[in-house]
């Protein structure tokens, strides 16, 4: 039209600019919103199904049988979860100063639990811990090794020890100092449906957090 | 145009020239100015292929290639995956959206003698792809293990047992096993996987040898100047976007609200080995090729009718004898080119109806007809037809249409274009 | 024709006669089984039209036709029972899933490794009649009867067709054999189907107090059977209302974009 006097496409991008280019440019826009809603479901596609999350609902576990000093392993969402019913004697040297020193994080300050288990024994009652199975460090599974001593040295408390790169965890998942894995062991979000039986996956009524929250698994 | 100036443009232009290569091929990639709109499906067709190899991916990484899994793991797609259902719809619909497509962009080629010289290479690569197609959308559809999937893997696997010799060898072979079973659907499942990549390297091989002598246009004459062609972009770039918009109005309404008007409800019944459903009928875009199956009282002749059908494609710029492309100045081969439109259709509703009555001559009238009109009509129009005079240019031709269009400023049509250095 | 009408014009042609092509494709099935078969009842569905929902009543009164009635035979393996949950699914709370669930036993392993049973939970998928296809099909002459999960889509006619099955067991016409064992139905394909009606007045009570009629049931049923087949439906249709507005904006705007590039351009 009246623009035949500028002859080569780079003119009228550059000086007929400001007259076509509203479309142009909005036009482009689209085309790229459009484009990057286009790539959303797909990308959603890739989190968990529905079916997924149904099976990561809470489970419950019958402690009724787990006599002190043993551990049973279940698994939530995919994950190995660990029980342990400690005795008075583990429960006794969890608190001892001697041992607690050596600890990185001795009062679990990192959130690596829910608040409900941010004391010594990062539990609800004291005997019975429930640990996320999985080292802090690059996600083996920590061997329950309860016994003081033993193939350990002669200083070894009792507690955990990850068999991959040699991390050490005390019997409440709390890391030890000079090894890998930065964190203590996660604890899950877990509440107590009544006395022998503990419900994982589910905070205690009246508590809301996050296990997405949890610094690292 | 020079390169941008930009240092990192720069630093990656010197030691990989693709800033240079897509300037060449959109920028400067000269474009006859006249192309209309039958010219958008040639790009609609690459970006279903985008569309149906990306959704294909996302759907692989839920679907499970076993007999016993694979109709479960397609509904759990459906029902349990996020945005599942749509991802499957679109590329369900898609297959069909992509032959419509396809078919079109084959049929204008068709129409404005596009396999003509030089472009004949152009034209047989495309036949390799539309062939890939079938295979892959064939596979494709065994996939969901459903009745149908399974019916129609058997009915199309046993053609082979056609051939004298070594029939029944193929199938077996094909098969894997005794009948189509968990090997068969493994390998379908790998082989969809692996043929629309195959079809993408098809398609750069299409895109060099197009870009060799360019487009060919609604008048099938070559471009004499720079007068007669407009760059690619942002001319053609705009045009194909538009025509894309349209496109995905018309995919969207089919993939939100009948996703499966275009399939058929026998596939949503497990796959039964024990018991054939009363009416096996392939996906619309074969029905035609079936109707010409079914329409040769003898297998292996029909199978070979069958196979012809498609090969015949390859050779069909030797098989046009005409020396004017473009059926625009053909009087005589523009209505048969509408005819073999009409059979193809005519044919599509014989393959989608049961071989009984009077289906069957049409089916025959219509085989007959389609290989009537490659190899005795084109050549023979070709020899007596007399073409209607050729304009001398195409920017004459554009102005001459404007001004008998009444149309607005004749006078800057030549000014306009653009001048490529 | 103006050019720029051409390319819609052209699509909309395309795909009107691939719609036709396909259908025939499946109607010759129905044509050649039956000629002259009756029209299938047209009676009004809510979830009918680019905008229809699934009446969320009506989904548990046919959820309720389900239990009592059809799961006795017929099993719907691809649901679970949280599928029943929420807005999505037939408006039930968690708790109210978790008790329907409860109500079934699946099998599982206990402590000793031995096979026992448990309750279902939410997650589980609907307990089936029977414990395999073979043990189904031992009652029915060695046919199953069909699993119902994706009835609706699954068959020709589709609500309309299964809606004319289930009202439409008649008297056989004079002359009209039937097997003992099998039943007369005017939409079944060859009139004899070995389902026994499953319907009739008050064969459940309605716990809303809606009347339990013949026809109130299959309607609530067919509602129920399309949702499992097709429970995405609503999402569906309304994520394609804002894809499709935003597509004719998109058109619209690039329409005017591909006229400002062309404009200095006879073409």
């Amino acid at each position: 039209m009246a623009d035949s006097a500028h002859s080569t496409t780079a003119d009228t991008h550059e000086t007929g600019g400001t007259r076509r280019d509203f479309l142009v440019i909005a036009g482009n826009a689209l085309l790229g919103i459009g484009a990057a809603c286009t790539a959303w479901p797909l990308v959603s596609s890739m989190n968990p199904a529905r079916d997924v999350i149904a099976a990561g609902a809470p489970i419950d576990v019958d402690l009724s049988s787990l006599k002190p000093g043993q551990q049973i392993l279940v698994l939530w969402r995919s994950r190995p979860i660990f029980i342990v019913n400690r005795t008075p004697a583990e429960l006794k040297k969890l608190q001892e100063p001697n041992d607690t020193g050596l600890l990185r994080d001795p009062q679990s300050e990192v959130e690596q639990q829910p608040p409900y288990a941010q004391n010594w024994h990062r539990s609800i009652k004291p005997e019975y811990l429930v640990l996320v199975g999985i080292c802090t460090h690059l996600g083996c599974i920590p061997e329950f090794t309860p016994e003081p001593g033993g193939t350990l040295g002669p200083g070894w408390p009792g507690g955990y020890f990850c068999p991959c790169h040699g991390s050490k965890y005390d019997l409440s998942g709390r890391v030890f100092t000079g090894v890998p894995a930065p964190y203590n062991l996660p604890v899950p979000p877990h509440r107590f449906v009544n006395e022998t039986t503990v419900r994982i996956g589910e905070n205690p009524p009246n508590v809301a957090w996050e296990f997405g929250s949890i610094v690292q698994i | 145009m020079a390169v941008s100036q930009n240092k990192l443009v720069q630093w990656i232009e010197y030691r990989l020239p693709v800033f240079s290569f897509l300037d060449h091929e959109l920028n400067e990639y000269p474009t006859p100015k006249n192309l209309n709109y039958w010219w958008n499906f040639g790009s609609l067709a690459g970006i279903m292929l985008t569309i149906m190899i990306l959704t294909g991916i996302f759907l692989a990484m839920n679907y499970d290639p076993n007999v016993g899994d694979a109709f479960q793991s397609v509904e759990r797609i459906m029902r349990e995956v996020n945005y599942g259902w749509l991802i499957r719809y679109i590329h369900m619909n898609g297959a069909s959206f992509f032959f419509i497509v396809v078919y079109i962009h084959l049929f204008r080629g068709l129409y404005y003698g596009s396999y003509k010289a030089p472009r004949e290479l152009l034209w047989m690569l495309g036949v390799v792809i539309v062939l890939l197609m079938m295979m892959t959308a064939f596979m494709g559809y065994v996939l969901p293990w459903g009745q149908m999937s399974f019916w129609g893997a058997t009915v199309i696997t046993n053609l082979f047992s056609a051939f004298p010799v070594v029939g029944k060898d193929i199938v077996t072979w094909l098969w894997g096993g005794f009948a189509v079973s968990n090997p068969t659907l493994n390998r379908f499942y790998s082989l969809h996987y692996l043929l629309p990549f195959v079809i993408l390297g098809v398609v750069g091989l299409h895109m060099m040898a197009l870009h060799q002598h360019g487009s060919n246009n609604p008048l099938g004459i070559d471009r004499k100047g720079p007068q007669d062609s407009v760059p690619f972009h942002p001319y053609y770039t705009y045009k194909d976007m538009f025509g894309l918009s349209v496109f995905l109005v018309v995919f969207a309404i089919f993939v939100f609200y009948f996703p499966n008007v275009l399939g058929d409800p026998q596939n949503y019944i497990p796959a039964n080995p024990l018991h054939t459903p009363p009416e096996i009928v392939p996906e619309w875009y074969l029905l035609p090729f079936y109707a010409i199956l079914r329409a040769i009282p003898n297998k292996l002749l029909g199978v070979c009718a069958l196979f012809a059908s498609i090969f015949i494609l390859f050779i069909v710029p030797w098989l046009d004898t005409s020396k004017v492309r473009s059926a625009y100045f053909r009087p005589i081969y523009k209505w048969v080119f509408w005819l073999l439109v009409i059979d193809a259709f005519a044919l599509g509703a014989v393959g989608a109806h049961r071989p009984e009555g009077f289906w069957i001559y049409i089916g025959r009238i219509g085989t007959f007809y389609y290989f009537f009109h490659f190899l005795v009509l084109m050549p023979l129009i070709g020899w007596f037809e007399r073409p209607l005079p050729l304009p001398p240019s195409i920017s004459e031709a554009v102005l001459k249409k404007k001004q008998k269009r009444g149309g607005e400023g004749a006078l800057t049509g030549v000014a306009a274009t653009r001048s490529k250095p | 024709m103006r050019p720029h009408l051409a390319m819609p014009a052209l699509l909309i042609g395309a795909v009107i006669a691939v719609a036709a092509l396909a259908q025939p494709a499946q109607l010759a099935r129905a044509q050649a089984a039956e000629e002259g078969a009756p029209a299938l009842p047209d009676v009004s569905w809510s979830f009918e039209g680019p905008f229809g929902t699934f009446d969320r009543a009506a989904l548990q009164r046919g959820f309720q036709i389900y239990s009592q009635v059809c799961s006795t035979c017929h099993s719907m393996n691809l649901l679970t029972y949280d599928d029943l949950a929420g807005p999505d699914g037939l408006g039930y709370t968690e708790a109210e899933v978790k008790a329907i669930a409860a109500q079934k036993q699946v099998p599982t392993i206990n402590k000793e490794g031995q096979p026992a049973m448990r309750p279902a939970l939410p997650s589980d998928h609907f307990v089936p009649p029977f414990p395999n296809e073979k043990a189904a099909g031992a009652g029915f002459g060695g046919t199953a009867p069909p699993d119902l999960s994706d009835i609706i889509k699954a068959r020709d006619g589709h609500e309309r067709y299964v809606y004319g099955i289930l009202t439409g067991f008649r008297e056989p016409p004079k002359g009209f054999h039937v097997p003992s064992g099998r039943y007369y139905n005017l939409y079944f394909p060859g009139h004899v189907i070995a389902m026994p009606p499953p319907l009739q007045d008050n064969v459940v009570t309605y716990s809303d107090g809606t009347k339990a009629t013949l026809d109130q049931e299959a309607h609530d049923v067919v509602t129920f059977l399309t949702w499992a087949s097709d429970p995405t439906m609503e999402q569906r249709k309304q994520t394609g209302a804002k894809v499709i507005l935003f597509l004719l904006a998109m058109t619209g705007v690039l329409y005017g974009a591909k006229r400002r590039v062309w404009s200095d351009v006879e073409h």
